[in-house]
């Protein structure tokens, strides 16, 4: 790749990722984007340790609370917000509760369908 | 990865994608349901240049902030749903494989005014094997269609459960989610009994 000496672009497109030290996450697993987000005892110890945006996430995570609205709350790219949190969970500061993946690779049918039952049944008594 | 899902005292998030073309009705769907405000996150995509007017030894990208709106719906046995609207604009098609990645599955909203604006989605969900359903948004109770009509326009095969909705209100989209999770559930159990 020759990309690394392309001159900085302006603006908003590229400043998000200045929070992550300019890491954009391409070498971190894939963090799902209804994955949710929670805080543990210890990101409440470390939280000083962190800087503002990932402070704020320890917060927002109190309840769990899924990436994707992580970035919204917080108006950073979801690339950049999947770097914080990636962050904190090396550092033992959040856990990361993964969407089930479906039938077709680790629950097997009768869990899958188990939890559409479930879902159908939540829907419907809302 | 999914051994949280059995885990009791932890939530699950699970997800339905609300497709279809630009200004069908998306958000209203999502904001008629959804227990927050339907919020919009930013994704930032970077893709080499395919532009014509680029000379190809600067080796240029481009990056394109798709907007996504969502909403979420706590239910029963902590389990929690979101509702990602598809991007409508065409070129941010390619946005479709991660908002569909593990989704129980789609709802295709239709206005039949411009059908034509539906036909990428109803395409896309087919090929990648996510259970949908058609969901005709009936804007101030206008039914000029059939759903028969709307199916043959369409080509939606014919297992694909097809209803009228009105969008703005929260019993219709209550009513068309659960049609769509009966209808992933039946999909499923049929691959579960097939193998």
């Amino acid at each position: 790749m020759i990309a690394v000496e392309e001159p900085e672009l302006e603006g908003k497109l590229i400043r998000p990722y200045t929070i992550t030290g300019g890491r954009t996450g391409d070498d971190l697993p894939l963090i799902a984007l209804e994955a949710l987000i929670s805080a543990t005892p210890t990101a409440f110890r470390l939280r000083h340790q962190f800087r503002w945006e990932a402070a704020r996430i320890i917060d927002l995570t109190r309840k769990e609370t899924a990436l994707v609205e992580l970035a919204a709350r917080l108006d950073v790219p979801v690339g950049a917000v999947r770097v914080l949190v990636a962050d904190l969970a090396s550092r033992g500061a959040v856990t990361i509760i993964d969407p089930p993946t479906g039938i077709a690779t680790t629950l097997d049918g009768y869990m899958y369908t188990n939890l559409l039952r479930k879902v159908l049944d939540g829907i419907r008594s809302l | 990865m999914g051994s949280e899902a059995s885990n009791p005292g932890r939530p699950t998030p699970v997800k339905i994608v609300i497709a279809g073309g630009f200004g069908v009705g998306k958000t209203t769907f999502v904001g008629a349901i959804s227990e927050i405000e339907p919020l919009t996150s930013e994704a930032i995509i970077t893709q080499a240049s395919a532009g014509v007017d680029h000379l190809p030894e600067l080796n240029t990208k481009t990056t394109t902030t798709v907007a996504m709106d969502f909403g979420r719906i706590s239910l029963k046995n902590h389990l929690i749903l979101y509702l990602f609207g598809t991007p409508g604009q065409d070129r941010f098609h390619f946005m479709w494989h991660e908002l569909s990645k593990g989704a129980i599955g789609a709802v295709v909203l239709v206005d039949t005014r411009r059908l034509e604006a539906c036909f990428a989605a109803v395409d896309f969900f087919e090929r990648i094997g996510t259970p949908f359903l058609v969901a005709v948004n009936t804007f101030d109770g206008e039914r000029p269609y059939s759903l028969d009509q709307v199916r043959e326009a369409l080509a939606v095969p014919a297992g694909v459960p097809m209803a009228y909705c009105d969008a703005r209100r929260r019993v219709d989209a209550q009513a068309i989610l659960a049609k769509l999770v009966e209808h992933a559930l039946a999909t499923a159990l049929e691959s579960v009994h097939a193998t």
